[in-house]
Formats: C-alpha cells, structure tokens, sequence
C-alpha cells in the first residue's frame, strides 16, 4: 500500500528551526510543511506591506528555506509553506534569491494566492453579501469599515496539490488552513477529492493534519507529561506516515528530544478545536469523535477509523481591524507586605490617571503570582515573597497608551517600599478580530509557477 | 479529589471562546468526569473570566471531553488585556475544580 511521509517543520511565526533541519535530514520525508501564520499575523502582514509591496511575508522563509532546501534537493522532497502571508509573490521571489545562492537553478515554485479578499469586501456587499460576526453576532462590518486592515479567508489544499500536480518543488501560500499544508499533498498522492465518495478520507486528512500541524505541540510541548519529555531544549519534530487506506502512523527522528506517545498525540487532537462531531476545515468537516488513537510502539502512535462529513458552504474569514492603542507596564512589590502594596499600587494608577484626565477603554491589572493566570479560580495566597504587578490599558490614541505606560513607572516610588520596575513596552495599535464566513465561491483561488533562471522549458 | 487527580488537560483560543480539552486517565475517571464537568459547575468555576455560555462535548472515543467557554477571553488573543492572551492556562485552572463525592 501506498504510503507518505509528511513532517511538520514549524508552528508559529518564530518557531525553533533545528528541529526541521533534523527532520530533514533524518526524517525520510516525501514532503515538509511548514505553519508560520496565527490569526492575528495577517494583520501585521498586511501593515507591512502598505508600507513597502515587497514585504509582507514571513521572513522565518529565508533560514527555513535555506536550511532544508540542499536536503530536500538530494532526497527529493517537497517544501510547503505558508509564510508567503499578505505576499506570497515576494515570498517566492525570496525563495529564488536563496536558491540562486545555493546554486539551484531548476528550482519549481507553485505560489498559491486567492485568499486575500480584502480588496474585494466592497464589491461583495455591493452584491448583498454580508459579513456578521460569529463571535457577537452583529450582523455587517458597517461599524469597522474604516478600521479594516486585512481579511483572509482560509482556504483548502486543492491549489497546493494543483502546484504539485504541475511539478512544484515548493509551494508558497498565504492564509490556507494550517491543515492544508499537509492534506494538499494528501489529495495529490492519493487522488482525493472533495467528491462525496472522498469524505471519509477527507475527515482523516483533516484529522491528521490537525495532528501535526503544531510541530512539537504533538511531541512533548505545552504538556501535561512535561517531566517526561527529554531534553526538552531540542524537541524532535512530528511525522505523519499517512497510509493510502486513510490510517496514519504519528512517529518522530529516533533519538530525538521531547515525547510522543499517547497522550501527546490526545493532547494535540482536542487543541484549539471547536465541537470535535463536527471539526470544520475548508477541506471538509471532520468527526473527532471516531478516531482511534493507539500506541503501536514505543514513539509510533496510529491513528485509524477517521471520518468527516464533506465540504461546508462557506469559508471561515479572519478580519483584523484597528482598535485603538495598548500601553501597559509591570512592576514587582517585596515582602514584606508584598501583595497589600500591590494591590495598593493598583489603587494609585487608577488615581494618577484619573487625576490626568485619562479614561482608557478598558483598564486591566494581573497580580503575578497571585492570578494573572487563573483568575478567579485562583484562591488567595498566604504570606508571598514578592507580588507583580502588571498594568494594561487598551485607550482611544497612542498618548494616553504612552500615558499608562509612563505612570506605571511612578509606582517604584509612590508604591510603599523595595518596589522594581521592568522597562515597559512602547504602546502598540491594537488589533481586533472580526471573525466571518464568506460564501466559497465567492473567494477565486490562483495557483502561479514561477522557476529558477535561466527558465527551463 | 480535583480533576488534576484524574485527568489531564490541555486549552487553547479561537477567538474570543476558550477550548479546554480534558483527557480522563482511566474508564474509571472518565465516568466520574461525566458527572463533574456540567455546563453549569464549569461555569461557577470560571466566575466572571467566562461571561457566555458553556458547552461539553463528550469524545468517548479517546475518554476526554471538549470544552467550550464563550466570550472567555477578554475579546480575543488580539485584543484581551490579559497576561494569558491565548488562554493557556486555562488547562491548569480547570485541573484546580472539586470532583463531587
């Protein structure tokens, strides 16, 4: 039976890169795919851009690239990347600047655009379309209009396996599912499709995808069997081996760092999902609630019995719009005492700013050691050796952020006594969220090749 | 006995909804669960960090629970003024919760 090899190479804008190099290396892989985008990136992205049309990816592309391209060259496996944003044609350009550099010359790019919708909104309203908010169910983006920055749909595998199809060595996209990096080479070895006959298989593509998707987040990180995970410091990267018959095998470099078993792969399946009967993708809609997750051996963990329901309607849209400023401070408080002065201290910000005439939107203090991280399920601390104090304000303009900022710094004074400060952050736009869906015919998906010169024909 | 003592968790955002994942280490856990994790006792737990609704999702099939908590995140891993922006720890906090007897 016919079987890949899919590695996950990176999880976030910033990820670690030697574990990729490693996968590449030693990973046997048919196919690399990395994840560099969140939901709030689009919208830094997109600013960038504005400011200079040449930027607007994810820089994380040059080292990545460079790092894994001589190796994938020499086993022949293929890249597949998101990092190309709010850009991806300059994303690609700056994969054949460091291919060139490598003395690669015959190097195939599939750059794959469609997703960016947000110079098509106004015609899509002027046609009835509109956008509501699934989170406050406000039903168009009249109010935000002026605000808006960015507006991605996420957007399926298919352009990525026509890429490959069309003999792609790396395909650079924007804003597709982060699953998609790898269900796009799902369709184009096996022959799937978003043909009702193909659902099942689609559920498990999804589902697979989901499992790797974030990089060592399968493999020991963010985990409860942290104490267990070794040398966590070089984590080893996760492996699908995906099996024609829609079963995978979860597995990773022998003899590398972190963990999998289990309940890393369990971890990572109910990570960040919505209700798991019905997990929806642009790719289809998969069942959570079927698979079977098995540990085969040690490190090996096979995942069958995946299911899914066939395409939705509509696709998911991430609207980022501008809302106003951030500015924020932390200081910490001593014993004795600590977290009376704290909350004290709490007290005088509250009154500085009144007293100079700022009212911030919103005004929020953490109590570090106390219940910055869990709230009001954390009970009250005894006798405590030192108490944070974090401030943060999201304000109408940036110099009532610069504002907060500056008195949160007072506090080293006016805070009682054996009070320290951390040099604050500048204040930053805020960026917020309108999330959307948008009807799946409306979004037209392009796949380009662009190649290495001299152009080969 | 806590949820810690029978389970474990994992939490994550997608916009301003929180999901906590909860993965039960035995059959004998994973009923006790059922019983514990009510949209209800959920959202006593949270207090006023979860200003919606609450849903349970049972996922027999691996002994876990997916749980959604509405309007959770102070608007939003973008927006929130919170420390936690992508509510990680609400995993942690959910593991604090009393099992009834």
């Amino acid at each position: 039976m016919k079987k890949i090899r899919l590695g996950a190479g990176s999880a976030y804008w910033g990820d670690l890169l030697e574990p990729a190099v490693e996968l590449a290396n030693k990973g046997e892989l048919d196919y690399l795919c990395f994840d560099h985008l969140s939901e709030l990136t689009l919208a830094v992205l997109q600013r960038q851009k504005a400011k200079d049309p040449n930027e607007g990816y994810i820089h994380d592309i040059e080292p990545w690239i460079e790092a894994t391209l001589p190796q994938a060259r020499k086993q022949g496996f293929k890249l597949v990347t998101n990092a190309g944003g709010a850009n991806p044609a300059a994303a690609a350009r700056k994969v054949i600047e460091v291919a060139e550099r490598l003395g690669i010359n015959d190097l195939r790019i599939a750059v794959v655009t469609g997703d960016d919708i947000f110079p098509d909104l106004d015609e899509m309203r002027s046609i009835g379309i509109k956008f509501p908010n699934l989170d406050t169910g406000e039903e168009d983006i009249d109010r935000i209009r002026p605000d808006i920055v960015a507006a991605n749909a996420y957007v399926g595998g298919d352009y990525i396996a026509r890429g490959l199809a069309a003999g792609a060595d790396v395909v650079v996209c924007g804003r597709v599912s982060d699953t998609a990096l790898f269900i796009g080479p799902m369709m184009h070895e096996f022959g799937w499709t978003y043909d009702p006959k193909d659902n099942d298989k689609m559920g498990a593509a999804i589902t697979i995808g989901h499992t790797v998707e974030c990089a060592a987040l399968a493999t020991g990180a963010v985990s409860n069997l942290w104490r267990q995970a070794r040398d966590p410091w070089r984590p080893g990267y996760p492996i699908a081996e995906v099996s024609e018959d829609a079963t995978a095998v979860i597995s990773k470099v022998e003899g590398s760092g972190g963990l999998l078993n289990e309940w890393t792969v369990k971890e990572q399946l109910v990570y960040e999902i919505g209700d798991p009967n019905n997990y929806f993708m642009p790719d289809g809609v998969a069942d959570f609630t079927r698979v079977k997750v098995e540990e085969i051996a040690p490190e090996r963990v096979k995942l069958s019995n995946m299911g899914g329901k066939g395409l939705p309607e509509k696709l998911k849209v991430c609207i980022g719009y501008r809302d106003g400023w951030e500015g924020e401070g932390s200081l910490m408080f001593s014993w004795p005492d600590a977290y009376e002065k704290a909350k004290r201290g709490e007290r005088i910000i509250r009154e500085r700013l009144k007293l100079l005439g700022v009212e911030p939107i919103e005004l929020h203090f953490d109590y570090l050691g106390v219940n910055a991280l869990h709230g009001p399920v954390a009970p009250e601390p005894h006798e405590m050796n030192e108490v944070g104090l974090r401030v943060a304000a999201r304000t109408r303009t940036r110099e009532e952020a610069d504002t907060v900022k500056r008195e949160s710094t007072h506090l080293w004074t006016l805070g009682g006594i054996g009070t320290g400060y951390l040099s604050p952050a500048q204040p930053r736009p805020s960026v917020s969220l309108w999330p959307t869906l948008v009807p799946r015919d409306q979004v037209q998906m392009k796949m380009t090749m662009v190649e290495t010169s001299p152009v080969k024909t | 006995m806590q949820v810690k003592d029978v389970a474990y968790a994992r939490s994550g955002d997608k916009g301003d909804v929180v999901n906590v994942g909860v993965l039960a280490l035995d059959d004998a856990a994973y009923k006790r669960l059922v019983v514990a994790l009510t949209p209800d006792r959920l959202k006593k737990h949270f207090g006023d960090w979860v200003r919606g609704d609450v849903e349970v999702f049972p996922m027999p099939n691996i002994n876990g629970f997916n749980i959604l908590l509405h309007n959770a995140l102070g608007g939003g891993a973008t927006k929130t003024l919170r420390y936690d922006v992508t509510g990680k720890a609400f995993s942690t906090a959910l593991l604090r919760m009393e099992l009834p007897e």
